[in-house]
């Protein structure tokens, strides 16, 4: 690619950055997503978890925090096309030299990094309200892991925003795909607690490897483990970007095809 | 060589129905549309609602693929080619949807031009140009969703013109707009033209594509019917006389004797506020108005004025029918 091109690109991710972060901090459902339900979830969580003593305070800030990320990936990064065409954009946007992929990865990147401010919510909720002192075992470990997390985030958020447009029937599932993820992830207990024949399915999931780097380099353990989610975390964004591209092309011929950019 | 070139277009759209037996039924937007636009004209396509305008101008705005026929756009095909197509054009689509109503209008033509891989200097320098000449400088900062139609329309034209395209395609630019906005909209079109712009405007208005275009296609049930200057449409009607009669509810059937009386070309009904204007073409002229009056007896007729046509109807005769607008 020209660099010229890479910096037009980059220019127009970060603008696509910009008017994210100025629609939705107006917008109640994305700030209940990523600020109030973490919250709800974090002090559940200490409730009924406080019998295993206060380190585990911080297992449940990270995991309350991934819970956060899920749903801003599954509803704002997977809504990002549906919703261009819902507010009428989608034609407008289609219809300029900039690919689509580009635009949505600006706008991705936008909700994950808000999506982390309910990690934040719950670290203040926990520390500040209920006086537990939290310290993060391994920092940098634990900040490389989190840029590692919000690279697969937004790239798995790339593969669901055309596979929710080219796939309706999967969208009617988005509910009903929030909870069952924060279990098969391990966000806020371990998967070894879930059936064995579950587990395979965690691994095939980006989120599990990201929850799993993050606990460990926050909660302590082998190192070795953060390590290998890392490669895990950039092996399936290197394959989300790759499908995703695929099936960018395959939602912009659809929509010309059978006329669905816009909505009447 | 033109700067739009449309060939035997044809657009099927698939709709299904029924519930439990659902069958695909196909409908016919657009029909063995061909027509050419030169550099610098301003081509109008004129219709009733359904007629395929829109659908037209989709395919031409490299938005919808064609299910028959070619189209090319300064040259490049807009199934193949719509990458090169795409930074030379702009278009609108009438109506408010299309902006980003929680952004500022300066936000809004911030991020088009990005869209656009404008150079960020040249944007600093476009945006205030153009709020300006749309008459939303000292209004720019303010967000979209608090802006009236006339404005969101007009920030329309702001971010078609952005990356000042070569062909533009306005697609009812005017509907919904009050008549001080609308003349506004329609002295745009004319100051684009004299830029020497190649326009292809679509509209339902007569007189507006009689006051702009050089030459107009008429669609009606995804055909062009008649492709003409306006003047030249007009002669479809030099035959004619327009008899216009004030009246107030005229039942179908007084409408249906009128249709049958002898030399009777057509006749369309227009709502004026409380009372409605019916409109008689006939190549009787004068002498047909005895008979509409006895025609009319048991209905409340006001004003009767004999006229030359205009494009109107010209319109009229063409699409057929009665109307009522």
């Amino acid at each position: 690619m020209k660099l010229d091109l890479l910096k037009k690109y980059v220019r127009v991710a970060a603008l696509s950055f910009e008017i994210t972060v100025k629609s939705t901090l107006v917008d109640g459902f994305i700030l209940f997503g990523i600020l109030f339900q973490p919250l709800i979830i974090a002090m559940l969580a200490l409730w009924m978890l406080q019998d295993r003593g206060g380190e585990y305070a911080i297992f449940v800030v990270v995991g309350s925090g991934m819970t956060g990320l899920w749903s801003t990936l599954l509803f704002a990064c997977g809504n990002s096309i549906t919703l261009e065409r819902w507010i009428g954009t989608l034609e407008m946007i289609i219809g300029v030299p900039t690919p689509l992929q580009v635009i949505v990865f600006g706008r991705n990147l936008a909700n994950v990094l808000q999506s982390l401010l309910s990690m934040v919510g719950s670290y203040a909720l926990i520390s500040i309200f209920f006086g537990y002192h939290l310290t993060i075992a391994q920092p940098l470990l634990f900040l490389v892991s989190l840029i590692f997390t919000v690279i697969s985030f937004v790239c798995f958020g790339l593969l669901l925003a055309p596979l929710f447009v080219l796939n309706p029937d999967v969208q009617r599932w988005q509910n009903g795909l929030e909870f069952p993820i924060y279990i098969l992830g391990g966000f806020l207990f371990p998967i070894a607690l879930l059936p064995g024949w579950t587990t395979p399915l965690s691994y095939l999931l980006a989120p599990y490897w990201a929850a799993r780097a993050l606990h460990v380099a926050s909660s302590g353990g082998d190192i070795n483990e953060v390590f290998l989610s890392w490669g895990v975390m950039l092996a399936f964004s290197a394959i989300y970007i790759l499908v995703s591209g695929r099936m960018f092309r395959l939602v912009i011929h659809r929509a010309r095809v059978d006329a669905t950019l816009g909505m009447q | 060589m033109p700067a739009i070139e449309v060939k035997n277009l044809r657009r099927l759209f698939k709709t299904n129905i029924g519930v439990i037996r659902r069958s695909i039924k196909e409908v016919v937007a657009v029909d063995d549309v061909s027509f050419e636009v030169q550099p610098g004209e301003l081509f109008g396509l004129l219709g009733p609602n359904g007629a395929g305008k829109t659908t037209s101008v989709k395919m031409l705005a490299t938005l919808m693929i064609p299910s028959g026929g070619s189209a090319r756009v300064l040259g490049f095909d807009v199934v193949d080619q719509a990458d090169k197509i795409r930074p030379r054009i702009g278009f609108i689509f009438g109506g408010e949807r299309g902006l980003y109503w929680r952004l500022s209008a300066i936000d809004n033509l911030r991020y088009f031009a990005a869209l656009y891989q404008m150079d960020p200097e040249v944007t600093k320098k476009r945006i205030p140009y153009l709020l300006e000449l749309v008459g939303l400088a000292d209004r720019g900062k303010e967000k979209v969703e608090g802006y009236s139609r006339g404005m969101k329309q007009r920030l329309h034209i702001a971010r078609t013109l952005l990356h000042d395209p070569e062909v533009l395609f306005l697609d009812e630019p005017s509907i919904g707009l009050d008549p001080v906005a609308a003349r506004e909209m329609r002295q745009t079109v004319l100051d684009l033209q004299a830029q020497k712009k190649t326009i292809l405007l679509t509209t339902h208005y007569m007189f507006e594509a009689d006051a702009l275009c050089q030459r107009i296609g008429v669609i009606n049930h995804g055909r062009i019917i008649a492709l003409d200057t306006p003047a030249g449409l007009k002669k479809h009607v030099q035959d004619l006389s327009v008899i216009e009669i004030e009246v107030f509810g005229v039942p179908t059937a007084t409408i249906d004797r009128i249709k049958a009386l002898p030399g009777i070309d057509a006749v369309s009904i227009e709502n004026r506020d409380q009372k409605q204007a019916m409109l008689v073409q006939s190549p009787r002229g004068s002498a047909a108005v005895p008979d509409l009056m006895s025609a009319l007896r048991e209905v409340r007729v006001g004003a009767v004025v004999v006229r030359e046509p205009t494009l109107e109807d010209a319109y009229v005769r063409l699409v057929g029918g009665i109307s009522e607008a």
